[in-house]
């Protein structure tokens, strides 16, 4: 399950500190909206919420960084960045290798055995 | 077992230090991943999941000797990513053998004959190469046929060329001990000082979730592997915490014992775990709630974790606690009996 593509709204059912811990859980980049309307894309890497000030920390989508903003800055994040977890490469490694030792077996199953005779003779 | 003598005294020293000073958390080995850029994408791995602005980021070599000396541990572990892959690796080792750290730069080994000109060998300097098992188990651990035989190539190369060179291999479900022995004499058979084992950890990351190891099974692998070891195998890590992993020892986690730093500062609460960052590493020690943390604390997360960089440092810290410990730990050495 990913949440690429999420769009919060937050709410009644939904708080910042709620979707401020997904985005940190998240590993693909995030579109922070700031409570003056403002959007930055970047990379949530670390987030407090046990200090007075609570704040999330990130690098933007060039690298620059680490930039600090207070929860009470941040209006919502959408998870708009790829989210780089949900690959599944070993899957699909594993999957290569089978339809390999498959082809392998159906080219060994077609040729002629040696020392089998040959089928026209001579 | 096969750790020289000089680092031997060294931790010795360094241990016995800290419990004169009555310091209950202390740092054994510093785990510094000076970037996530790997050039393998491994089925067990969560390290290297990253959007790219991330991947291209790496710590200056100033920054991690700065944390070096932070930290204060007397070994240092290079991880990643893959550490060949950062531009300064040569300078950066040279700058912590200089500071007499015992340095273990953990590669895949893929690039690591074209770069052997980068480092001298010392005392002081270790290649761990990860190396999951023989070579159709460890081409399948890292998705990709003929790294396996890249890293024998490798580990061939630098042992002639006078540098330690160790291995260490991560263990997941579905591993076979026979095949495990064999691929421990063939370790052996090229020379190398000693390997290392731990079982594989669960990240939440990995593409894997399938076959990481479950307690009671990790010690029936375990024991199925080690009992009647062969006397030519040498293990570079604590007879103690293999024997924790053979069911013989009950310890709990010391996720302080290996603290993590990267590009994103100090990681709480291990290597394995990401639950946030600190900016320095006293910071890390003492605002961290470590008693959140471990087998006993009940968080799911550590439920089944019996990996190295927690419990081997609570093996050396138990060698060091007790006659009782020290007089087992020397009598395995000495006899490689485990």
């Amino acid at each position: 399950m990913t949440l690429e593509g999420w769009v919060p709204q937050i709410g009644e059912h939904l708080t910042l500190e709620e979707v401020v811990e997904f985005a940190f859980d998240y590993r693909g980049n995030t579109t922070i909206v700031k409570t003056d309307g403002a959007e930055v894309v970047g990379y949530v890497f670390n987030r407090n919420r046990t200090v007075a000030a609570p704040f999330i920390q990130f690098f933007d989508e060039e690298g620059r960084g680490p930039f600090t903003l207070g929860y009470s800055e941040i209006a919502t994040i959408k998870f708009t960045g790829r989210d780089t977890a949900a690959g599944n490469s070993w899957k699909a490694w594993l999957e290569r290798k089978e339809r390999e030792k498959a082809g392998d077996a159906a080219a060994q199953g077609m040729s002629p055995r040696a020392g089998d005779a040959d089928p026209d003779g001579g | 077992m096969s750790v020289p003598l000089s680092q031997m005294f060294t931790v010795a020293s360094y241990v016995l230090r800290q419990k004169i000073r009555g310091n209950k958390r202390y740092p054994l080995v510093l785990m510094l991943e000076p970037l996530f850029r790997c050039n393998l994408a491994c089925a067990g791995c969560g390290k290297i999941q990253y959007p790219a602005q991330i991947l291209r980021k790496h710590l200056s070599v100033e920054r991690c000797v700065e944390a070096v000396e932070e930290c204060g541990a007397p070994m240092v572990s290079i991880p990643g990513g893959e550490p060949l892959m950062y531009p300064d690796i040569g300078r950066l080792a040279a700058e912590l053998v200089k500071r007499r750290k015992y340095v273990y730069l953990c590669t895949n080994a893929i690039l690591l004959k074209e770069k052997l000109d980068q480092f001298t060998p010392s005392k002081y300097l270790s290649f761990s190469i990860h190396m999951d098992g023989v070579r159709e188990d460890h081409d399948e651990a890292v998705c990709r046929d003929g790294v396996f035989d890249q890293a024998v190539d490798a580990i061939k190369a630098a042992v002639a060329r006078g540098f330690r060179v160790t291995t260490n291999t991560t263990l997941f479900d579905g591993a076979s001990p026979l095949r495990m022995r064999r691929f421990f004499d063939e370790m052996m058979a090229l020379g190398v000082e000693g390997m290392m084992l731990s079982p594989g950890y669960s990240y939440a990351k990995a593409p894997d979730q399938e076959h990481f190891l479950r307690r009671a099974r990790t010690h029936q692998l375990f024991v199925e592997m080690l009992s009647n070891p062969k006397r030519h195998w040498k293990f570079n890590q604590s007879p103690l915490f293999l024997r924790f992993l053979m069911g013989k020892h009950d310890y709990e986690c010391t996720p302080w014992g290996n603290p993590t730093f990267n590009v994103f500062g100090w990681q709480r609460p291990c290597y394995l775990l990401q639950e946030g960052y600190a900016s320095t590493f006293r910071e890390l020690m003492e605002t961290t709630d470590w008693q959140a943390y471990g087998r006993r604390s009940g968080n799911e997360k550590c439920r089944d974790c019996m990996v190295h960089c927690g419990h081997e440092p609570t093996a050396v810290d138990h060698t060091f606690g007790s006659l009782r410990a020290f007089g087992e730990t020397v009598a395995v050495t000495l006899t490689g009996r485990l």
